[in-house]
């Protein structure tokens, strides 16, 4: 079992996987949403994907489109700088939307332990 | 070990402020190629990105006005996405210029976190080994640690007036109304320095005695500045029959009072002597700097005259110890090649020879005008007594020439030496440093309105303020006027700004009492960093350009050279 982040920030994506990794969760890093589609490929392993949204080219709801497209139903939890509120009107098929603070830590840890244990 | 979550948040943390300076100088490019070349898809996207990567990273690390700030500068950006092309002029007035200001504020807030940053590591640092760690790695701002002083008056509105105006001066003070809570707060910890008030609600002399049984009982052995009221004979004598180191009459000046506690509580060792030694032969060099190294002075060897052009300016000697006879040039020659570069014309030599003809001596010392000669073998305190007073009498001459007599500040000469000397150092170790011009606000009104005292007590609050706050390694010089320069040294242009802009605040916070009217002050700074500009006129002109600019933008206000407007300076 691991959890895929990706973000084109390395500084965010080290932030990002030291909280699940904290809370014990191994984590794959992508630093965009091609290298994440391949890495998804290659890793049968990841069960859940945990992207920024603003990422040069590819955003963080395109990425989750484009994986819903190919039929991949992998639970997806989008990170943004900005209130979520607006996003998740975008695209309420995403499982969960974060806002990006310092309440991460708690917050990110919460979604994982819900939407992973929903798949028990 | 593994770290924990928060440590390794704390590293990242840092890791993201490190980073930031270098992602605002690219956010700062884009603005400059889309004010240069017009609009361009991708470097707007880039740009809104750019903003929007900072408000995230920075809200993630709990770093809320930096993220604040980037949200505002991200929301301005976002305007000129799509924008109407034909309205472009407008739009990039009404964007482009505020998004320069919130990319200067971000750096502001990005270098006050960092600093803050330091200080706590110092700290841990600090605590964790005590003491021995060096102040001067840690904070170009502050010099070492700030002084502790301890007033004790009872008037404690008075009090807390002084210690606000004393504190931009560098100096920790801690209030005591009651001469009781002096004394205990001495056995806690000594201060570095005392202000003791006189008079007290249960006497007209507590303030005196009270010091006065310190001295005897436990023996105090810090200095203490009375402050009293009174100016008679008697009061005075009786502050010093107390031990007191000064005597300040009431209201205070807070001009007095600093200077008072800067002489009170300077500790520096003065700077050991440096001799030259110049001597073909290695055993009796060795043995002469032996001798004067005891005795606390630093010396150097030169065994070859060849290379004495380029050690004379980096070693900076306050003497030449010179052998006479030597296989290449006689000492005779050497001196006059030495006297013929106007730097060195008053750089006292002694010969050291085994000439004991007393004529031929006396032609040497003639022809070239070496201020001594003394016959080997030499006696080892007769050596250490003529060098050491024949250098020290130099270094007093020296300081005389170079400082202005106002302020005690470096002059204008000595500035450009100075500055000579800190480029050709940065050229050779590919340091970076600043020169500053400071002009103080509205000067010739505050002549002109209270008077040419008034006045000097302003250019000696900042001379002060300046010397204070700044490294030894720094050079604090009053250029002329009401004109300041500065030489940062090893630091670049945004740590400058933020040291000269730390100094432009607390200066703006001196309250002056003239006529019974309180007048603040404040100053204007342009700064330029070596090696943006890679001469030393390039330098001076550039910062003061900048000066020129940060007074046509309003005043109390710093601003930068720009780099790329070297070229039509000169």
């Amino acid at each position: 079992m691991r959890i895929l982040v990706v973000d084109d920030d390395p500084l965010a994506a080290e932030m990002t996987s030291a909280i699940l990794e904290d809370a014990g969760y191994p984590v794959v890093v992508a630093e965009n949403a091609v290298a994440a589609m391949e890495k998804l490929a290659a890793e049968p392993e990841i069960r859940l994907v945990v992207s920024d949204m603003t990422m040069p080219l590819i955003n963080g709801i395109e990425l989750f489109r484009s994986l819903r497209e190919q039929s991949v139903e992998i639970p997806f939890i989008i990170l943004s700088g900005d209130e979520p509120d607006s996003l998740r009107a975008q695209e309420p098929a995403c499982d969960d939307f974060l806002m990006k603070d310092y309440s991460l830590m708690a917050t990110l840890v919460e979604s994982v332990n819900k939407i992973l244990s929903r798949g028990l | 070990m593994s770290l924990s979550l928060s440590d390794k948040i704390k590293q990242l943390r840092k890791a993201f402020l490190d980073k930031m300076p270098v992602t605002i100088a690219d956010l700062q490019q884009l603005c400059d190629s889309l004010e240069r070349d017009g609009y361009e898809n991708s470097r707007v996207d880039t740009l809104c990105r750019g903003f929007h990567t900072l408000k995230g990273g920075a809200a993630s690390f709990g770093l809320q006005e930096i993220s604040s700030e980037a949200k505002q500068a991200e929301l301005l950006a976002d305007q000129l996405k799509d924008s109407d092309l034909s309205r472009w002029q407008e739009i990039r007035g009404a964007v482009l210029a505020p998004l320069i200001e919130h990319l200067k504020q971000l750096e502001r807030l990005c270098l006050d976190y960092l600093q803050q940053e330091h200080a706590e590591n110092d700290q841990a640092k600090a605590n964790a080994l005590e003491p021995g760690f060096d102040m001067e790695q840690s904070q170009a701002v502050e010099k070492a640690s700030r002084n502790k002083i301890y007033l004790c008056d009872d008037d404690e509105n008075q009090a807390e007036k002084l210690a606000l105006q004393i504190a931009n001066f560098g100096y920790d003070l801690t209030i005591f109304s009651d001469p009781s809570c002096l004394e205990i707060a001495i056995q806690q910890a000594m201060p570095d320095a005392i202000l003791m008030d006189i008079a007290f609600p249960d006497g007209a002399s507590t303030g005196t005695s009270v010091i006065a049984d310190l001295v005897k009982n436990s023996g105090l052995n810090i200095p203490v500045v009375f402050l009293s009221a009174r100016g008679d004979f008697d009061a005075r004598l009786q502050a010093v029959q107390a031990g007191g180191a000064a005597y300040l009459e009431k209201p205070v000046k807070m001009n007095e009072m600093v200077e008072a506690l800067d002489r009170l509580t300077k500790q520096e060792a003065e700077d050991p002597l440096r001799i030259l030694i110049v001597d073909d032969d290695t055993e009796v060099a060795a043995y002469h700097s032996f001798i004067l190294e005891q005795a606390g002075m630093i010396t150097h060897h030169l065994t070859l005259p060849d290379s004495i052009l380029q050690v004379l300016p980096e070693f900076s000697p306050d003497l030449i110890l010179m052998d006479m006879y030597m296989p290449r040039c006689s000492g005779r020659e050497l001196s006059c090649v030495i006297r013929q570069i106007g730097r060195f014309v008053s750089l006292p030599i002694i010969y050291l020879s085994s000439e004991t003809d007393r004529d031929k001596q006396l032609s040497a010392l003639q022809t070239v005008g070496a201020e001594g000669f003394l016959t080997k073998p030499v006696k080892p305190d007769e050596l250490v007594s003529s060098v050491a007073i024949r250098a020290e009498r130099m270094r007093v001459l020296r300081s005389l020439m170079v400082r202005d007599s106002l302020t005690g500040l470096f002059n204008h000469t000595f500035i450009a030496q100075f500055l000579t000397k800190t480029r050709a150092e940065a050229e050779r170790t590919g340091d970076n440093f600043c020169v500053a011009m400071l002009d103080i606000d509205h000067f010739k009104s505050v002549n002109d309105t209270f008077g040419h005292p008034a006045g000097d007590q302003v250019l000696i609050a900042l001379s002060r303020l300046l010397q204070q706050r700044l490294r030894s390694a720094d050079l604090v010089g009053r250029y002329g006027g009401e004109e300041f320069a500065l030489i940062l040294r090893n630091v670049g242009l945004a740590e400058g700004m933020n040291i000269v802009d730390g100094l432009r605040r607390d200066f703006n916070k001196i309250r002056f009492q003239f006529m019974d009217k309180e007048v603040f002050c404040s100053f204007s700074a342009g700064i330029a960093q070596y090696p943006d500009f890679s001469s030393d006129a390039l330098l001076m002109k550039a910062a003061d350009q900048a000066l020129y600019t940060a007074k046509n933008q309003g005043r109390n206000r710093i601003f930068p050279a720009n780099p790329n407007a070297a070229a039509a300076i000169l």
